[in-house]
């Protein structure tokens, strides 16, 4: 098995611990994790005398009582001609008889400070909810008017998933009916755990989720006519922890040439069964799967991401486990284009406690990205091998300089060998006389 | 503050309770391959090696052992194996045969004969020893057995047996000297001195060190003179120049540790004027060389009880790395740059240094030793760098990186466009 590429260059401690839904993004370098005593971290690099230092500090956001236990964050920035960051916190406010769960929204209109996370942590929009929430998300919606729009996604445990947008006029977000914008979110089987969305070529859309007894249903969607195309439902023998839809590239032979095929697949982690990716789920549905081996053999799945970590253009699929590792599998393309190929377990990293979550951001602001995972204990922040990926980025600039010469060198090639032909024939000259 | 947690690591089973100078790290079969020696309260000796849990080699020693150390002490060339208890019995061992009779055949130590189990040598030295230190105190290139006592007082011994002597047995130690301090000696270390002479160093309560003088080599250059080199003490007959060093001191009874000749990177550079560290129970720690000039001082709330040094980022310079009772350890380099590492229980013993764990070859390690039966050895201690950095700062030092940038009329000193190269090079989908 491969040595994993990563250094562990930071791990900051929570007070108390957090769950599959406390971590999040928010903006381009910085990450917010929930703790379940009410806490919120914001982790980043600060940039000091010229020296790069961890910083995890705890932001103080309002209207959250200290007796509530956070159950999930969000955060997104606006989808453009909007400006700002958004925040969303679920939580179950227990006061000894009766739990009510919120959802708090924060989000600062003011100009200037739509971005400063301590401005926004003062301004709470606060909901109260008539369900336990699961996981918050968001994605992008076409408007009616052709502009994008960016809306939390909030699953609960009453059997539905629940929309929360912005109302531009009022200048706060409201529930508004899901099936308007999400049609193949309603009627679900049972309580959703884990929801992703990923917009498609053709004005399309896949949405795929699973669900706490098992359900995996996924929809191909007209975005413009809000139209579900198509609709595939799988039952699986345990709660569905998260499910992931991704593009992967292929090389495919097809007689001499080779052909780049790009097609959608959907990972699904169990929390008891083998972990399974299904292929070209555009096209087929959720007929062709392939499983990730071993993928059982450390406990639950509890988190998923699917990125590229080995700058090869072709994205890996990274598990983490309650079993206190982090699996990654690598698609190995079927040889002689037989079959479907195969994800193998390229290598797993041990951590100290049970992984959460997982985020490849880059947050030291230099292109390399950073995994963030999230454990039972606290934040782990990995680092890819500096002097590795320093020595690729040089090899790949200066084939890239190459390149931009070579394009510019046709003319001034020329110069040199009319000088290297007269002097040949000066020196034949000398040699005749 | 950076931290960070390491979780490559292997336990070894240990039954016993220790004292908290009863571990080291050491050649102790001379194969150039580190082991792990460790002394328990009932005279057990066990010396690991590699990741097996249970000890390669078990030996019974007379007393409590409060200290173990290996090294040359014999001065014949190779690594000997010394334990000390605290009734006053000297033993050494030799493990180099053990090392040959083992890998004949794994089940051969069980019909070893006792003779095989003994101790090559065991003397009765005064009692009440705490540490122990096998170095060149003297500056002769002869090693020499320093003991550090519970009651103050510090013997210095050498190995000496007849010339016509047939083999070890004929030898015996012989007291140097002996000193008496003011305060608990809780380490013993030599430091090179400014003009690179090894200095005997002793920690002493409340962050103060002592320099003990060999007074034999001045009897043996300049004998009749007085001797010079002691301004200031009592009398000569002390021979300890008592170093106080300066700072905020809450306690100045507080329990000390000291090491010394901790390296600079390169051999000129650390053979004179050497540098040491000092840490305190209160939670002080120091860098300072033997000219007493202070390099850094870090206050840590955390119970410092164990002081070692380690090179964990392989270039030469040595890290020093401070433990805690609570587990909390430091490890800072020269220019103060500290990093974190939180082991989970309470440690009743610690060591760093290099021990062959994994892969057959030595490499950094910390040793943990547990209250619940078990010694923790990280083996994978190695960092590529003290502080946190970027890829910036790596491609900073590559004068090729600018060139290219150069060539590709990207600005290196605007940090958003050399990101969005970076990111754009290494991935496909390089918005971020």
């Amino acid at each position: 098995m491969l040595q994993d590429p990563f250094v562990e260059d930071s791990f900051s401690r929570f007070p108390s611990q957090s769950n599959i839904y406390g971590l999040c993004q928010a903006g381009q370098q910085e990450l917010l994790a929930a703790t379940l005593k009410g806490k919120v971290v914001c982790f980043r690099y600060q940039e000091l005398q010229h020296k790069v230092r961890p910083v995890a500090k705890e932001v103080q956001f309002t209207y959250i009582p200290v007796d509530a236990e956070i159950v999930s964050i969000d955060a997104f920035i606006k989808s453009p001609p909007n400006r700002g960051l958004v925040v969303g916190i679920t939580f179950v406010k227990d006061s000894g008889d009766k739990a009510t769960p919120f959802l708090n929204i924060y989000c600062d209109y003011e100009p200037g400070s739509e971005f400063n996370l301590d401005s926004i942590a003062q301004s709470c929009l606060n909901l109260e909810l008539q369900f336990t929430p699961f996981q918050l998300y968001h994605t992008e919606v076409q408007c009616h008017d052709g502009g994008r729009e960016t809306v939390f996604l909030l699953s609960g445990h009453d059997q539905r998933i629940h929309l929360y947008k912005e109302n531009a006029s009022l200048h706060q977000f409201e529930e508004q009916p899901v099936e308007k914008l999400f049609p193949e979110l309603q009627h679900l089987p049972s309580n959703v755990l884990w929801l992703d969305v990923l917009s498609i070529s053709g004005e399309r859309r896949l949405s795929a989720f699973g669900c706490q007894n098992g359900c995996v249903g996924l929809a191909l969607v007209d975005q413009t006519q809000r139209e579900v195309l198509q609709n595939w439902r799988f039952q699986f023998d345990s709660p569905v922890s998260t499910v992931k839809l991704f593009p992967l590239s292929c090389q495919n032979k097809q007689g001499e040439k080779s052909v780049e095929i790009e097609s959608y697949n959907l990972l699904v982690t169990s929390t008891i069964e083998m972990a399974v990716v299904y292929r070209d789920v555009q096209d087929r549905g959720l007929s062709t799967l392939v499983c990730l081996s071993e993928s059982d053999q450390w406990d639950a799945v509890l988190c998923s991401l699917v990125i590229d970590l080995d700058f090869d253009e072709q994205k890996e699929v990274l598990l983490g486990t309650y079993g206190q590792e982090l699996l990654c599998y690598k698609f190995q393309p079927a040889v002689n284009g037989g079959g479907d190929g195969q994800f193998q377990l390229q290598w797993r990293r041990s951590f100290k406690s049970p992984l959460l979550s997982i985020i490849y951001l880059d947050l030291t602001g230099d292109g390399l990205r950073e995994l963030a995972v999230l454990t039972l204990k606290g934040l782990h922040i990995l680092q890819h091998s500096l002097t590795c990926t320093s020595d690729l980025v040089l090899e790949r600039l200066a084939h890239r300089v190459s390149v931009l010469t070579d394009r510019s060198e046709p003319e001034s090639d020329e110069a040199p060998n009319t000088e290297q032909t007269s002097t040949a024939v000066e020196t034949e000259e000398i040699l005749s006389n | 503050m950076r931290a960070l947690n390491y979780v490559h690591r292997v336990s070894l089973d240990f039954t016993g309770t220790l004292f908290p100078h009863a571990i080291c790290l050491g050649d102790a079969d001379n194969d150039s391959l580190n082991e792990l020696v460790v002394g328990d309260t009932s005279g057990k000796l066990l010396v690991y090696k590699n990741d097996d849990s249970k000890p390669w080699i078990t030996r019974t020693c007379v007393g409590t052992l409060t200290c173990v150390a290996v090294g040359d002490v014999c001065n014949k060339g190779k690594n000997f194996v010394v334990a000390v208890g605290a009734e006053g019995w000297f033993h050494l061992f030799d493990l180099t045969a053990a090392s040959a009779n083992k890998s004949d055949s794994s089940s051969q130590h069980e019909f070893m004969s006792s003779d095989d189990q003994r101790p090559l040598f065991t003397q009765h030295i005064p009692a009440n020893t705490k540490v122990i230190l096998i170095s060149d105190i003297d500056g002769d290139g002869r090693c020499e057995l320093v003991v550090g006592y519970t009651d103050r007082v510090v013997r210095a011994f050498r190995w000496e047996e007849p010339c016509d002597g047939p083999d070890l047995g004929s030898g015996q130690l012989v007291l140097l000297k002996k000193w008496l301090l003011e305060g608990q000696v809780d380490s013993l270390s030599v430091n090179p001195g400014p003009e690179g002479l090894p200095e005997l160093m002793v920690s002493q309560p409340g962050c103060g060190y002592a320099i003990l003088l060999c007074s034999w080599t001045q009897q043996d250059s300049n004998s009749g003179e007085e001797a010079p080199a002691t301004p200031g003490s009592e009398g000569p007959s002390r021979d300890v120049v008592l170093h106080l060093t300066t700072g905020r001191i809450h306690n100045k009874n507080v329990s000390t540790h000291l090491i010394g000749s901790i390296s600079k990177g390169s051999k000129e550079e650390s053979s004179k004027c050497g540098l040491f560290a000092l840490c305190t129970l209160d939670g002080t720690l120091k860098l300072m060389d033997s000219s007493e000039q202070l390099l850094w001082s870090v206050q840590v709330d955390h119970q410092l009880f164990a002081l070692q040094k380690l090179d964990v980022t392989g270039d030469g310079r040595e890290e020093v790395v401070a433990c805690a009772w609570d587990g909390q350890t430091y490890i800072i380099d020269h220019n103060r740059t500290v990093v974190r590492f939180q082991f989970d229980e309470n440690v009743n013993a610690f060591c760093a240094g290099q021990y062959t764990c994994k892969e057959g070859k030595n490499s950094p390690c910390l040793v943990y030793v547990s209250f619940n039966h078990k010694i923790y050895v990280y083996w994978k201690v190695g960092l590529e760098h003290m502080e946190s950095t970027n890829l910036f700062r790596v491609l900073e030092d590559k004068p090729e990186f600018k060139s290219y940038l150069k060539a590709l009329g990207v600005d290196s000193e605007d940090p958003a466009a050399t990101r969005a190269l970076v990111s754009d090079l290494l991935y496909k989908d390089s918005q971020l």
